[in-house]
């Protein structure tokens, strides 16, 4: 967003002069939202980031930790929503590419890429129209730079309609002792390689940093749409990947929001140094550029390398085998300050650190007015008895928040590289082979978010996503290790926008801090506004864990594998029906108290999850979700093709009444666990050992879902059906 | 019954990756270098069912850009009657 006054007034004493035309585009650039954070990282500081194998935490472009030996796992995740929201197609393709790029920055291997969509109702025209665009640019992209897109989650709401929210995250490996972290110097040279630096995307960081003004004079005029271009991105892969192998680089950035006067004033002031920049010898695509607009050009896939005088050579010698352009375009000095050169003059000198941060902007939070009104007791007295609950069952299923998204994956190579273990769909999180780390070693990625949790109560909401994600991790027969997240809220100049960005920050501080998750890395969104609703979209937490696996023939599916096997839930179940699918879909509500984030229980029985799988006695474990038990046993049927037959009495709860919050409480810390009739002695012995609650809720058996309680059969719903509700509804929906 | 033709290009100020490959990779590459430029597209006929010349053409414009055909934010388009 344009600088505002006290700002000019602040730069000014800076520079202890006006600012010159570069000046003020590089300092608009990077004191915008996008680049500086100054509206959240005071609160930021909340986020516990530290862990022993924590190797490289928040302050780089993406952080690294530690797996097994000598591996990091290096992951990060980015939005791309106001681009998304004007150019569906490259603005999702351009997001894909930048976070991609954020992964070289340390040399790891690209490996997965991971989309967390929050998408309008596919009825709507518009947002039809954002939603396929945004699944395609997504697919293109990630499929022409070779790199699968494994897992991920998409939600649907209205509220989405005209501004849809594009969260895309992507996971590297790399060997320790390659990673690309040494401590950049004086005298070092700053090479730029990759595409053409041209008008495009000028000042685009500025644009994300204001509320999107939808009037189509405004949208048929901005200049800050973007064009990826996925060959010169797949060139740059392969050649960070092999000048990685043979540790030449000293340090490496991506050239993305604040184009090059970002990445210049970021690295000159993390390390106390200035720098030299001349102009004139970067590669341009117009040759009429002004120094302004080559300083804050977002021209995509560039990269910066920082590289020291002996090894250029070598460096340029690979980027010539590779094709790449690139340009040697200063050195980096001890001055702090950074000079800016072109024809001759000098368009920019401002110091380097004054410039990379802005003075932290704490802005007023409060409560919105809507609050209360939301966050009432739902008591099952007030809900009118389920009179079909058959038909309840199918509607749930194909409420497109439950149903498959085989529309969405399907269109994604997820299984190039052939590193992929679980197919999408078939396991509550993706899991990945590590050939090159060892024989058997594997790694668990998924990504968490619910904006109506975050809409009703942004801190149960951002708790729960991080639990969610836990649990996820913790199904497949994962050890979670970290996590990143990305917060989406409103204008922070709205109070009460700005206050869901707090709630969501303290929300997931507590829980990461509880299940010892270190946030290794992050990102916020602002300005995530619908003006044509004058109001902000729903805001969410989005989460991105990575679990380790030691053993991949451990792995865990949420499938049923057998006839006669028993049914378990672990962990008990309240009378938590507010802010659920059941009462969207059931009554049409969309209120109630969110339920309650339970970071012990989520402890408790994650250890009793993991000694199961450990053990070999857990045939299928699903989480239970969204939806409550309701989906969660049936989303097991529908993978497995096999039938159950549920009694609802045996749920362990407190406080329920009805069969209905049984089934569709939305209690936090719940799993399924199919195991065998022969191991169930065992098995409860070992959940008494843990002071876990365990039931066995139900037996595999025939081809029909049958929900009884205590005898008295309340449903069957053939299998067959199921599976053809589930998997088609999208599908239908989409076409 | 009129044929109307349509073609969209991402416009001047958006890059075009497609064309800039072919006119780099392909054209530049091997030598022709009095091409100085190249702009990929996408070409559409319409055979549209109208009585004037003008209802055909303001009838196709409509329908680019309601069913977001074209992407107004990001592409030209050019709407002509074919010869």
């Amino acid at each position: 967003m344009p600088l505002s006054n006290d700002e000019l007034v602040e730069i000014r004493g800076i520079l202890g002069r006006e600012p010159t035309k570069a000046e003020l585009n590089m300092f608009e650039a990077q004191w915008s939202e996008h680049c500086s954070y100054k509206s959240s990282r005071y609160y930021l500081k909340l986020l516990p980031s530290d862990g022993e194998d924590v190797i490289i935490g928040p302050g780089r472009d993406a952080p690294a930790v530690k797996i097994f030996n000598n591996y990091a796992v290096v992951f990060k995740m980015e939005s791309h929503n106001h681009p998304s929201a004007v150019d569906p197609y490259n603005g999702a393709a351009t997001g894909v590419g930048g976070i991609v790029r954020d992964i070289l920055t340390l040399g790891a291997r690209p490996i997965a890429l991971l989309d967390m969509l929050f998408l309008g109702d596919p009825t709507d025209q518009h947002a039809d129209w954002l939603i396929k665009n945004v699944v395609k640019g997504i697919s293109d992209y990630g499929n022409r730079i070779g790199v699968p897109v494994v897992s991920g989650m998409t939600w649907f709401d209205k509220a989405y309609n005209r501004y849809p929210l594009v969260n895309v995250a992507c996971v590297g490996v790399v060997e320790i002792s390659k990673l690309v972290n040494k401590v950049p110097e004086a005298n070092d040279l700053i090479v730029i390689i990759g595409n053409t630096t041209g008008r495009d995307g000028l000042l685009g960081s500025s644009f994300a940093s204001k509320p999107l003004d939808s009037s189509e004079d405004y949208l048929n005029n901005i200049s800050a749409v973007q064009v990826g271009n996925p060959l010169i991105e797949k060139l740059i892969i392969d050649f960070i990947v092999d000048i990685t192998d043979l540790g030449v680089v000293k340090y490496i950035k991506d050239l993305g929001g604040g184009g090059l006067a970002t990445a210049v004033s970021e690295l000159t002031a993390d390390y106390g140094l200035g720098a030299t920049i001349v102009l004139d010898n970067l590669h341009l695509r117009e040759h009429d550029l002004r120094p302004e607009e080559i300083l804050v050009s977002e021209s995509q896939e560039r990269m910066l390398l920082v590289v020291s005088r002996d090894d250029l050579k070598v460096v340029q010698e690979l980027l010539e085998k590779y094709g790449i352009q690139y340009s040697v375009v200063g050195s980096l000095d001890r001055s702090g300050v950074i000079k800016v050169y072109y024809r001759g003059d000098l368009v920019a000198e401002v110091p380097a650190k004054a410039l990379a941060k802005p003075r932290i902007r704490l802005r007023d939070a409060v409560v919105p007015k809507h609050f209360n009104e939301l966050n009432v007791e739902v008591r099952i007295t007030d809900i009118p008895e389920v009179k079909d609950l058959r038909k309840l069952m199918l509607k749930m299923l194909r409420s497109p928040n439950i149903a498959s998204k085989e529309w969405i994956y399907s269109q994604y190579d997820y299984e190039v590289g052939i590193r992929t273990v679980v197919k999408p769909g078939y396991g509550d999180a993706a899991v990945l082979r590590l050939v090159e780390v060892g024989d058997g070693l594997g790694i668990a990625v998924k990504g968490d978010g619910n904006p109506r949790y975050t809409y009703i109560n942004p801190f149960r909401g951002a708790a729960n996503a991080v639990a969610e994600c836990y649990r996820n991790l913790v199904s497949v027969g994962s050890k979670p290790i970290a996590i990143v997240d990305e917060v989406n809220a409103g204008n922070p100049e709205k109070p009460d926008h700005y206050w869901y960005f707090t709630e969501m920050v303290k929300g997931i501080s507590w829980m990461a801090q509880e299940l010892k998750l270190p946030v290794v890395g992050g990102k916020v969104s602002f300005y995530n506004e619908d003006l044509s609703m004058n109001s902000p979209v729903k805001p969410v937490a989005t989460i991105v864990g990575v679990g380790t696996i030691a053993n991949i023939r451990n792995v865990v599916t949420l499938d049923l594998k057998e006839d006669d096997d028993l049914i378990l839930i672990v962990g008990t179940t309240y009378p938590e029906l507010g802010a659920t699918e059941f009462l969207q879909v059931h009554l049409g509500l969309e209120l109630g108290e969110v339920p309650l984030p339970r970071p012990s229980s989520e402890l408790r029985n994650a250890g009793f999850i993991s000694e199961l799988v450990g053990l070999g006695y857990a045939k299928a474990v699903h989480d239970v979700d969204v939806g409550g038990v309701a989906v969660a046993i049936a989303e097991m049927c529908i993978k497995g093709l096999k039938g159950v037959v549920v009694d609802l009495s045996k749920v362990p709860n407190r406080g329920c009444s009805r069969y209905e919050e049984l089934l569709f409480s939305e209690t936090q810390a719940r799993y399924l666990v199919e195991v065998g009739s022969e191991v169930l002695d065992v098995v409860v012995d070992l959940a008494r050992k843990y002071g876990v609650d365990v039931g066995v809720i139900g037996r595999v058996v025939g081809d029909e879902l049958v929900i009884s309680y205590d005898g008295h059969v309340l449903t069957k719903l053939k299998v067959d059906e199921l599976v053809n509700v589930y998997e088609n509804s999208l599908n239908e929906l989409m076409s | 019954m009129y044929v109307v033709e349509v073609v969209i290009t991402n416009k001047r100020s958006v890059r075009d990756p497609e064309g800039e490959t072919i006119h780099k990779e392909l054209i530049s590459r091997r030598g022709y270098a009095n091409v100085k430029d190249v702009r990929s597209g996408k070409y559409l006929e319409f055979l549209v069912d109208s009585q004037t010349p003008e209802e055909a053409l303001n009838y196709v414009r409509d329908i680019c850009y309601k069913l977001r055909i074209y992407n107004p934010v990001v592409h030209d388009i050019k709407v002509r009657l074919s010869a």
